[in-house]
């Protein structure tokens, strides 16, 4: 009995390191960018918000702030639109090629960045579309679109098959169920889809950097300032950043989460 | 007379065609024409289009970029048995020994660095292990140091637990928590004693989970260039980071489509040897 | 007899290489309780389906009102639905629900409310009208899906197995509901089952489907004294069914005794015959009439005043009798108790193939 205790407090405290292990470069990133020290060590400098100050007073990051903010709502909507897409003919449809249609739309996120960054960049450049913000914009949809998918589909694994056809049994089109049926039922996850893959475009660099020519997003901006030297201003602007994406993040969980299936017969 | 489903469906075709539009035109395309680039040209810093091999010959035939290959592979063989072996214990403790509330909220939190800025967390890795970073600062009270652990391969592997980890026991927990508690609750009255039961019934019983958890630290270290660059140094670098050096500077895009060629054909080959094993005698 | 509502005509339904409708043909006549009845599988789903035009018949036509439904999308016909899953949509409240289908017909917001609320009360759940749907018992929810589709005032309602997920307690109760309802309204009900009860109890005629064809249409008790063929014999599930054959008396020689029946067939023919369960004699003396044969006690089951005895008659046939049990009474009731059945030749019914 006493070798089971020590078992479980000694997972129990291995687990606790990997959370802090997880959570640490985040908690640290939040403290450094308060810390007076150019370079951040222990014991810590004194408590300033100087390196935000530099930051939001540098009319680069509004720039690339506002540029990221375009790219990742723009992308959140259209990949949350083809992911609904795909996830609705997941659950309505069969038909031939069905499996090849849902590799297409999961595939994505298993290519690594770097490559998808540079097929991309030459298959844009092939029609002088590459370097402009709507570059990042269509290639952060292809990245994004298979969340949203995944997301929505589970709602929809939720949804009683027959109350579509309820709904045109009671006068409504296969059009007018989407809107008033398809739709409301599916909202929470929609909201979800778009919070959590406005997060995945809003934190992509790879993509972006290769693509997105003058016009840096954020994490661009921060990634050629790492290549540059330590400059703890990528502390403000970083922990800027996780605000924006685990906000979000939470967001869309707790919109996943929230709802319960509910029991369809009493 | 003869009602035949209706061939036209609109609406049915309305539903699948955003899907195959954007991701055909913008996945598929690039990933063939990118194919077709590796046969191109470069001619005063210009890309024209050809059928020449000279661009596989000049990067297969080069020892460099074999050194490189094997590296970037036994990088991400090491990431992802380290990830693994690290994770277990973590998701062995959260599939059997919390309540189900305790693991939701767990999950809930492994979620979220998943999807915020993994360049940032580098970053913030970078100052903590530096020379006269947090780390060393704290071993130097006691004495010890200071350790080089930036540009290392240790620092490499720091940076790949960071974007493999959490994903990781993510995967993992769901996997071990699917096990029939029975089961092993047998094992042990079979006589089988607890770590030994939990190499002969545990893992066997979630291989297919723990295997498809590894795929994914290989494919996620395998591609990544953040963690090798900043935290490893880069010397000598990964494929990854030749891709960049290649397309960036050289402007060898055909070159660089080489590269990610023999990278895509590795993933591939890993992942289906991987996913074949999982599957295999069960059932 | 009035006119028919609903024509099927030559309907066949493949769903790939399965036959679940073979050439059905049948009319609905206007303003009676029509239930579909037969074991799962039987195409009674498929066919009430097709009725709403949720699925399109591979061959022949079906008619609504004289006109052909072929094409007529779902929405386009008024033919609504109270679903086995109930199907109420659990983003809106139970009036919301019930003006759902007032709203696709493009009634103004006043009326909707009204008579959606107006149903709601004639059902007796007008309290719950701003509720969820969700936190509604099962039989509030049942009624809120009958508003639902009876608001627009159709002139058919289809029932896909409506009352199969509630109590046995609530199943009667919404019986005596449906059955008014139907009388009040004087609309068609077209009601799919796999319950007898359900169906004998309720519907004016009966249609028993087997392997993707009508075995019978007729009233219960048609259905019950004169079966079509052994399928429905067997699936009424109170009838003793014999099998022998033709002497040269004209009788009908079986393992369980020789009987005189009414029948046509010619010496040496194989011929069934159907007894029910309550037109079975029973006594402990032998008595002086015809098809008498004796058989042993098994079991004996109740259900309310009436108690059904099994037998076991010579050859090992199961002989089933239904009985009040009040006639039981002062009889020996042991198992092994030896009893002479008999039954009159009139109540026997020979099977046709």
């Amino acid at each position: 009995m006493r070798d089971d205790t020590v078992l479980r407090w000694s997972l129990r405290v291995y687990t606790a390191v990997i959370f802090v292990f997880i959570f640490a470069p985040i908690a640290a990133s939040l403290v450094f960018s308060f810390n007076s020290d150019r370079f951040p060590s222990i014991p810590l400098g004194t408590f300033t918000t100087q390196w935000y100050a530099k930051a939001f007073s540098n009319p680069e990051v509004w720039d690339a702030a506002l540029r990221s903010v375009i790219v990742s709502v723009s992308s959140a909507v259209l990949a949350t639109i083809i992911g609904f897409s795909a996830a609705y003919t997941d659950y309505r449809y069969e038909f031939f090629g069905k499996k090849a249609f849902l590799v297409l739309a999961l595939l994505p996120p298993t290519i690594p960045l770097i490559i998808f960054a540079l097929a991309t960049l030459g298959w844009l450049s092939m029609f002088q579309a590459s370097g402009m913000m709507i570059s990042v914009i269509i290639a952060h949809t292809v990245l994004c679109a298979p969340f949203a998918m995944a997301v929505i589909r589970l709602r929809l694994n939720q949804m009683d098959p027959n109350l579509e056809p309820a709904a045109w049994n009671l006068g409504a089109s296969e059009w007018v169920t989407m809107k008033s049926v398809v739709l409301p039922f599916t909202r929470p996850s929609i909201a979800a889809a778009l919070c959590l893959t406005a997060a995945v475009s809003f934190d992509e660099f790879a993509v972006a950097w290769f693509v997105s020519g003058l016009n840096k997003t954020v994490p661009v901006m921060i990634l050629e300032i790492l290549t540059g030297n330590i400059d703890p201003q990528i502390n403000a602007i970083g922990t800027a950043v996780f605000m924006v994406s685990i906000t979000l993040v939470v967001i869309a969980q707790v919109l996943i989460m929230g709802r319960r299936p509910k029991p369809e017969s009493a | 007379m003869k009602s035949l489903a209706r061939k036209t469906d609109l609406y049915a075709i309305a539903w699948r065609l955003p899907m195959l539009v954007w991701q055909g035109l913008f996945f598929i395309g690039p990933l063939v024409f990118m194919v077709a680039m590796s046969f191109f040209l470069v001619k005063n810093y210009r890309m024209e289009p050809a059928f020449q091999f000279s661009n596989w010959e000049k990067v297969l035939g080069r020892g460099f970029f074999w050194d490189s290959y094997f590296l970037t592979l036994w990088l991400a063989v090491l990431a992802t048995c380290v990830t693994s072996l690290v994770a277990f214990p973590a998701s062995y403790f959260l599939a059997f020994k919390v309540k189900d509330t305790v693991r939701r909220w767990a999950v809930f939190f492994l979620i979220i660095p998943f999807f915020t800025s993994y360049l940032v967390r580098i970053f913030a890795w970078q100052v903590i292990l530096a020379q006269q970073g947090v780390i060393n600062a704290g071993l130097s009270f006691i004495g010890l140091g200071p350790f080089t652990m930036l540009n290392t391969k240790f620092g490499t592997m720091i940076g790949y637990l960071t974007l493999c980890l959490p994903l990781a026991v993510i995967l993992q927990t769901f996997s071990l928590a699917q096990i029939d508690k029975r089961l092993v609750e047998a094992a042990h009255n079979l006589g089988c004693g607890r770590f030994r039961s939990v190499f002969t019934v545990v893992v066997p019983l979630a291989k297919t989970g723990l295997v498809v958890a590894a795929v994914f630290c290989f494919i996620l270290s395998f591609g990544d260039f953040v963690a090798p660059y900043y935290l490893g140094g880069s010397k000598p670098p990964t494929l990854s980071i030749m891709i960049i050096d290649t397309s960036k500077s050289g402007q060898q895009w055909p070159r660089a489509a080489v590269i990610a060629i023999m990278m895509i054909v590795t993933l591939l080959t890993v992942a289906f040897a991987a996913i074949g094993y999982a599957y295999r005698k069960r059932r | 007899m009035a006119t028919p509502l609903v024509v099927f005509e030559n309907v066949v339904k493949r769903f790939d290489e399965f036959v679940a409708v073979k050439r059905m043909n049948f009319e609905i006549r206007e303003g009676e309780f029509l239930a579909f009845m037969g074991p799962s599988g039987c195409g009674k789903t498929t066919t009430l389906r097709m009725l709403a035009g949720l699925e399109q018949p591979t061959e022949g036509d079906i008619r609504l009102a004289g006109k052909s439904l072929l094409g007529v999308k779902p929405h386009e016909r008024d033919t609504p639905m109270v679903w086995q899953s109930l199907a109420l949509f659990p983003f809106l409240n139970a009036r919301e629900n019930v003006e759902f289908g007032l709203k696709m017909r493009g009634q103004d917001s006043t009326t909707r409310r009204k008579k959606a609320q107006d149903w709601l009360e004639r059902l007796g759940i007008g309290e719950f009208a701003e509720r969820d749907v969700n936190s509604l018992s099962g039989g509030q929810r049942q009624r809120v899906a009958l508003a639902r589709a009876l608001v627009t005032e159709p002139k058919i309602l289809l029932l896909d197995e409506p009352l199969s997920a509630l109590d046995a307690h609530l199943v009667i109760r919404m019986q005596g509901v449906l059955t008014k309802l139907q009388r009040e309204l004087g609309i068609t009900f077209v009601y799919v089952t796999h319950s007898q009860s359900e169906a004998f109890a309720m519907a004016d005629r009966v249609v028993i489907m087997s392997k993707g064809e009508i075995s019978q249409i007729g009233s219960s008790r048609d259905i019950y004294r004169t079966p079509a063929n052994r399928f429905v014999a067997e699936f009424v599930g109170r009838n003793n069914i014999f099998t022998g054959t033709v002497n040269a008396t004209g009788a009908i020689n079986t393992p369980a005794g020789s009987f005189e029946v009414d029948t046509k067939a010619e010496a040496g023919a194989n011929v069934s015959f159907v007894v029910a369960a309550d037109v079975v004699s029973l006594a402990v003396e032998k008595p002086k009439v015809r098809n008498v044969f004796t058989a042993q006690l098994i079991s004996e089951e109740f259900v309310g005043s009436m108690v059904t005895l099994f037998l076991e008659a010579a050859g090992g046939m199961e002989v089933k009798l239904q009985i009040q049990e009040r006639a039981l009474e002062g009889l020996p009731r042991e198992p092994g108790q030896q009893f002479f059945l008999s039954f009159d030749p009139a109540h026997a019914h020979v099977l046709k193939g």
